[in-house]
């Protein structure tokens, strides 16, 4: 029940934003984050937006990662 | 790098690295299932074990809430809740137990929607049961701020919000499994900041990591914490989730949340009264309390001992190694809460039968 997806913000009207989640369209309520913008990608839990995230979550992680298992591999 | 292979890769320096037998803990529920529905777990080495953690909210919610509900329905109200809750059984029924008696019973997925329906159903108390941690406690707080301002006298709230430190600390301190790693739920930390978790590391010395749910974010935090632990260095806490998960998180979250509720001590269901581990109404917002407005009083409850969901949650027992487990518990009869909820790890591991049965 702690799960949360992201989505990106597509519009706003006062405590709540129409949010795109991997396509589709969503009414999510924006008071639990600060300056909510069109654009910001946020994290959204049970109809709220409870965070605001990078969007290159995924890259982040992934180059962090490799660069890891690059050094591993060279010093093993 | 392709992410399949980046995965396959840090599996195999997950198995370089386990060479004692190591016990992580997940701690969150949509980590277990995660976990359970990628296939990480039957990728790993036998000598490292993955034990599921309390962060299930169905599965921690205590019996008395359940009968208290039941109770409340015996009024002409409407409840409404979340998905996994009429499910699980409280001393004697479950709230789904109550739709053969003709009960306006609503399942919602956002407390928000509760709002709406106090609206349409002005003649009609509405009660909302909301159950939870971290992430879920500041949208039930906006939604009870929200009723208040707005008036809504015919809605009232019967919570379950639970902390996640206080129960931490209960497992690290008082353990019969050694724990050497753990994952700590992305998403609390998300509201509450990575710097929630730091404890784990700076006061027991168990490596930790705040990760997120994909199979990469996975792989990845039980990769950092099998290096970090063969390595034998001192214990280092990690936050592998930055893209969504501030050191300092959702300030303005929290502060909603605290404005709506206290701090006191609460009953987790087979586990019992962990000191300053509930969130409840403060005095401002007392009079949303369903308990108060239906005049009920829950009563301590001892658990089914036949069931070992409390031994699941609290990492001394794998789901299989319950008696009941996939003979008199399945997720079609289940006989605990950890086999009722999607989160559940006795569910999660009957889904994907990884008991090998």
């Amino acid at each position: 029940m702690c799960l949360a997806v992201p989505g990106i913000i597509v519009s706003i009207d006062r405590a709540w934003a129409q949010v795109d989640v991997m396509g589709i369209l969503n009414a999510v309520n924006v008071l639990l984050i600060d300056e909510p913008a069109v654009g910001d990608c946020v994290l959204i839990h049970a109809g709220c937006a409870i965070q605001k995230i990078s969007s290159d979550n995924l890259s982040y992680l992934s180059n962090i990662l490799s660069e890891f298992l690059i050094k591993e591999e060279k010093n093993g | 790098m392709d992410n399949g292979i980046l995965i396959k890769k840090m599996i195999n320096e997950i198995q370089k690295s386990c060479i004692e037998k190591l016990n992580i803990m997940e701690v969150c529920g949509t980590h277990t299932q995660a976990i359970s529905r990628s296939g990480i777990r039957s990728l790993l080495p036998p000598n490292l074990v993955l034990l599921s953690g309390p962060g299930c909210p169905v599965c921690v919610t205590d019996e008395s809430l359940i009968d208290a509900a039941v109770e409340i329905l015996r009024n002409d109200i409407i409840l409404a809740t979340f998905g996994d809750m009429v499910r699980i059984r409280g001393s004697l029924e479950s709230i789904s137990d109550q739709l053969h008696k003709r009960k306006n019973i609503f399942v919602l997925y956002s407390p928000l929607d509760c709002l709406e329906l106090a609206r349409d159903n002005p003649d009609k108390q509405v009660v909302f049961f909301a159950a939870g941690f971290e992430t879920t406690a500041p949208g039930i707080a906006l939604t009870v701020k929200l009723a208040y301002e707005e008036n809504l006298h015919n809605l009232s709230f019967l919570t379950s919000l639970k902390l996640m430190p206080p129960v931490l600390h209960k497992i690290l301190r008082e353990k019969q499994k050694k724990i050497h790693g753990l994952i700590c739920p992305g998403h609390v930390a998300a509201v509450m900041g990575a710097g929630y978790f730091r404890f784990v590391a700076g006061e027991y010395g168990i490596n930790a990591a705040v990760c997120g749910f994909e199979p990469l974010d996975i792989a990845s935090g039980l990769l950092f914490l099998t290096k970090k632990i063969s390595s034998g260095y001192e214990s280092a806490f990690a936050n592998l989730y930055e893209s969504c998960v501030s050191e300092e998180g959702n300030e303005t979250a929290r502060e909603i949340m605290m404005q709506v509720f206290d701090i006191a001590d609460g009953n987790w269901r087979g586990i019992g009264e962990i000191k300053k581990s509930e969130l409840f109404l403060n005095e401002n917002y007392c009079s949303f309390d369903a308990l108060k407005k239906f005049n009920i009083r829950p009563d301590k409850f001892v658990s089914d001992q036949r069931c070992n969901c409390s031994d699941v949650i609290l990492g001394n027992i794998m789901p299989y190694e319950c008696r009941l487990f996939g003979k008199a518990c399945t997720p079609q009869k289940p006989a605990g809460p950890c086999m009722i909820s999607s989160e559940g790890s006795c569910s999660a591991y009957y889904r994907y039968w990884e008991a090998g049965l």
